[in-house]
């Protein structure tokens, strides 16, 4: 236990990947201390697992309608109680994690690298390709986030993987933004003149040694973000035009129970709990990381 | 004079906007020699430098390195014998690399192997143990810093070393540590020197002439004897001498 | 100068030291520091991590937590600073002890004219009128040698340069008339000729108005040639106290600490060049 503990924390590593993982323990140890961090890493956990588990953890089949069965409220048998067509709500919501999660996993891929690469090579380059890409980026930032999804959506038609596209189209522009301030500051600095004083190539310099530092910042944003992209996948599919039912998706549980939102409490509020936990798990779990990979 | 000179600057202009930094410069550095430059800040000393390294492009005159006239954008072959050391060695080392990493990039560039060896060979001759290879830079200290910043420097193996202010911002122990080791490397590689500073005793100590800039011009050229025995010629020289000397109550 | 020490000092300080509480244990930052300031210049010299500069900011109760002040005396005027409630310490603050830092672009607000923040220094400890205060600020930009201060008091900061805005702050922390200035590397950003001006300025005041002067410097030319005393400070203790005049002063090498003497070693110096300089050893029993 101390021999590990040792080699990660000793101040003269002898190989990179001791240094780069002795690094890295730092940060986890920092993170550590600060518990809702943790709290927020525990929820985000938690619907890995659940995800990865939905079919021990579900109680019954998520599509299984049963007509008799409709609109029941929680008991021992459907503990958050049963939707307008029958259906188990905890086992909708229990598969609704992989939907969510898919939402979010194929937004910061896609996302992620874009709004870096051109935010990174827009601040670094300057001149007419800042300007460009810069006044693209004004385009996207200059309508609601929603409402331009809703159009790309209502272009594309509706569905899941085109709510995706519409999500990521949407939500680039403020990841290029980050990325080309912190680029500007960056490429002041007196290690990128080094860096260009031995000769190295403007795309060398970019993705080497510009990137890296701008990826801190980028990940605590897309943490961050999360929530909101969650948010407006449910948005999306509370209005039909996200997943497609009967895809057990949170934000069109939320609307197929709007209209017995008096009566029958429960075929909203569970979906709607749901959402704003894993949320919150984002939120906590992003200003943890900001604390802990922006201080520098 | 046998040997044509390392550096030759004839006329270098220098404008940024509407300031006009360097104003028709002339100066040369002989092979092996250590040449200084003074100056208060706004005197564009530090932009001379920027242009003899390449980092500032927009500049008019001409500008030799060994002879050879030098084009605005310089070819990979300048950076191997040119190299720099920067002034604030918390700013000049990228945060999130090793010494090991800032050693290793200019040797990946260049197409270098043997760069086991070489990073071994500039650790040791710029007096950093071994065991400080896989360290990043928050966990070394000002000097140990500057030491890296001017392993970086060598590891190409260059002849001329263009220094900006390299120990302004340490303890004045410190700076006689990196002092030494400067004159040490010079003596050894048979280095070139081109050295900006605002403090002429170090100035003094490290070269053998030097050049006084103010508001862009130079204003006197001399040798460290004329300075040590307080002969400059010109009246900017002569008060920035004493204004080095401390204060006076008169 | 003998007859201003002899009457009440300024500032006495007994045992001195600021202690972080740090998770991984706790940093000693001055470690049982004592002296006593009179109407003179009193220089405390010392490379980072010495504590000079946690010194001045001890005085001015200014040390961030964790970090902890305590004292067997502390007393400014026959008031003992220990004892007082932090509201009045406060108080004392800007009226009584002001402090100068390196960088003024950082002490100052950038949205305010310089001559604003100066007018304003001035109404918080005294009862003014603005026109007054205005009165009284364009006076003070005067002394500091502005040369045309209505001008100068319109500005922002970021439209002075580096030695007018450190003219500005001295302008800004004499308006209240202190008895005792901190400077903490007050000339450090400055250019050498920049440099002697403000100097200048700061000598006036001790000589003129009696003022007692803290020069916290790394600098041991400027502060033998400046001050009447100097304290040479290493790791958080005072190595030795001595007159500014002896530092130089080639008898009396065999008096000076190890210390004071391996940082004048390590200097380069114009009238005795030298083909190596001189490095410091640093022995731990000095700290002791």
């Amino acid at each position: 236990m101390t021999t590990w503990t040792d080699y990660l924390l000793t101040d003269s590593p002898s190989s990179r990947r001791q240094a780069r993982l002795g690094q890295m323990y730092r940060k986890w140890l920092a993170f550590r201390r600060n518990p809702l961090a943790m709290v927020g890493l525990c929820i985000i956990v938690a619907l890995l697992l659940v995800a990865a588990f939905a079919p021990l953890i579900a109680t019954a089949d998520p599509l299984a309608q049963n007509l008799d069965r409709r609109l029941l409220p929680p008991s021992a048998t459907n503990i958050f109680g049963t939707d307008s067509l029958g259906r188990d709500i905890f086992s909708r919501i229990v598969y609704g994690t992989r939907v969510t999660l898919v939402i979010v996993l194929l937004v910061v891929v896609s996302v992620g690298p874009i709004g870096l690469l051109i935010g990174a090579t827009s601040g670094y380059l300057g001149g007419w390709v800042d300007r460009a890409l810069m006044r693209m980026t004004d385009v996207f930032l200059a309508f609601p986030r929603l409402v331009l999804a809703l159009a790309f959506v209502a272009a594309l038609g509706p569905g899941l993987e085109n709510a995706v596209i519409a999500i990521a189209i949407t939500a680039w522009p403020p990841y290029a933004r980050v990325a080309r301030a912190e680029t500007l500051i960056i490429r002041q600095q007196d290690y990128i003149a080094a860096i260009r004083l031995q000769g190295a190539s403007q795309w060398r310099i970019v993705w080497k040694h510009v990137v890296p530092l701008c990826l801190p910042s980028l990940i605590v944003r897309t943490t961050l973000d999360m929530a909101g992209v969650i948010l407006i996948a449910a948005g999306l599919g509370f209005l039909g035009l996200g997943a497609q039912p009967p895809i057990p998706e949170w934000g069109a549980m939320i609307s197929a129970g709007r209209e017995q939102i008096f009566d029958q409490w429960w075929v909203a509020t569970f979906p709607g709990i749901a959402i704003c936990i894993v949320a919150l798990g984002f939120n906590l779990l992003g200003d943890g990381l900001r604390d802990v990979m922006d201080a520098r | 004079m046998t040997t044509e000179p390392a550096i030759r600057v004839e006329n270098l202009n220098v404008s940024f906007g509407d300031s006009h930094v360097v104003k028709d410069l002339s100066f040369s550095v002989g092979s092996g020699e250590s040449y200084g430059i003074v100056g208060e800040s706004g005197s564009g000393k530090s932009t001379v430098l920027r242009v003899l390294s390449g980092l500032n492009r927009d500049w008019g005159g001409t500008v030799e390195i060994a002879g050879q006239t030098q084009p605005k954008i310089r070819d990979k072959a300048f950076y191997r014998a040119v190299q720099m050391v920067f002034q604030d060695p918390y700013g000049s080392l990228h945060p999130k690399k090793t010494v090991d990493d800032t050693l290793a990039e200019p040797l990946a560039i260049h197409g270098i192997g043997d760069a086991e060896r070489r990073i071994g060979r500039a650790m040791s001759e710029v007096g950093l143990p071994a065991s400080f290879r896989f360290r990043y830079p928050h966990q070394l200290s000002g000097g140990q810093r500057q030491r890296v910043a001017i392993a970086r420097a060598l590891v190409l193996e260059p002849s001329i070393l263009l220094l900006d202010e390299p120990t302004s911002a340490l303890d004045v122990s410190i700076q006689a540590e990196v002092l030494n080791l400067l004159q040490a490397l010079r003596r050894e590689r048979k280095l070139t020197y081109v050295l900006v500073s605002h403090d002429l005793a170090v100035v003094a100590h490290m070269c053998q002439r030097l050049l006084v800039m103010q508001f862009g011009r130079g204003v006197e050229e001399m040798t460290a004897q004329m300075l040590a025995a307080r002969s400059p010629q010109t009246d900017y020289a002569r008060q920035l001498l004493t204004a080095s000397e401390g204060f006076r109550r008169d | 100068m003998n007859e201003s020490i002899k009457e009440q000092p300024l500032l006495e300080l007994d045992n001195l030291r600021v202690d972080f509480h740090t998770p991984t244990g706790i940093v000693h930052a001055v470690r049982g520091l004592s002296f006593t300031l009179g109407r003179e210049r009193l220089g405390i010299v010392g490379e980072s991590g010495s504590g000079k500069s946690m010194t001045g900011r001890a005085i001015l109760d200014l040390i961030p937590p964790p970090g902890l002040v305590t004292a067997d005396r502390m007393v400014f005027r026959g008031q003992d600073l220990l004892t007082m409630d932090r509201r009045e310490r406060r108080k004392l603050r800007g009226r009584r002890i002001s402090m100068v830092m390196q960088d003024p672009k950082f002490s100052l607000n950038p949205v305010r004219t310089v001559g604003d923040q100066i007018a304003e220094a001035y109404r918080v400890h005294h009862r003014a009128s603005a026109r007054e205060a205005r009165e009284r600020s364009l006076s003070m930009l005067e002394q500091v040698q502005i040369r045309e201060p209505a001008r100068v008091y319109e500005l922002y900061p970021h439209e002075v340069s580096g030695g007018m805005g450190q003219r500005v702050m001295i302008a800004m922390m004499l308006i209240a008339e202190p008895d005792i200035l901190i400077a903490d590397e007050p000339t450090s950003a400055l250019d050498v000729t920049v440099q002697l001006q403000i100097l200048k300025i700061l000598d006036d005041l001790v000589t003129q108005r009696g003022m007692g002067l803290i020069f916290i410097s790394h600098d041991l030319h400027l502060v033998q040639s400046f001050c009447d005393r100097v304290i040479v400070m290493y790791g958080g203790k005072a190595m030795e106290t001595l007159p500014a005049a002896e530092l130089a002063d080639e008898s009396a090498r065999a008096r000076r600490h190890p210390y004071t003497l391996g940082l004048l070693g390590c200097l380069p110096d114009l009238d005795h060049p030298k083909a190596e300089l001189a490095t410091l050893t640093r022995d731990p029993a000095w700290l002791a």
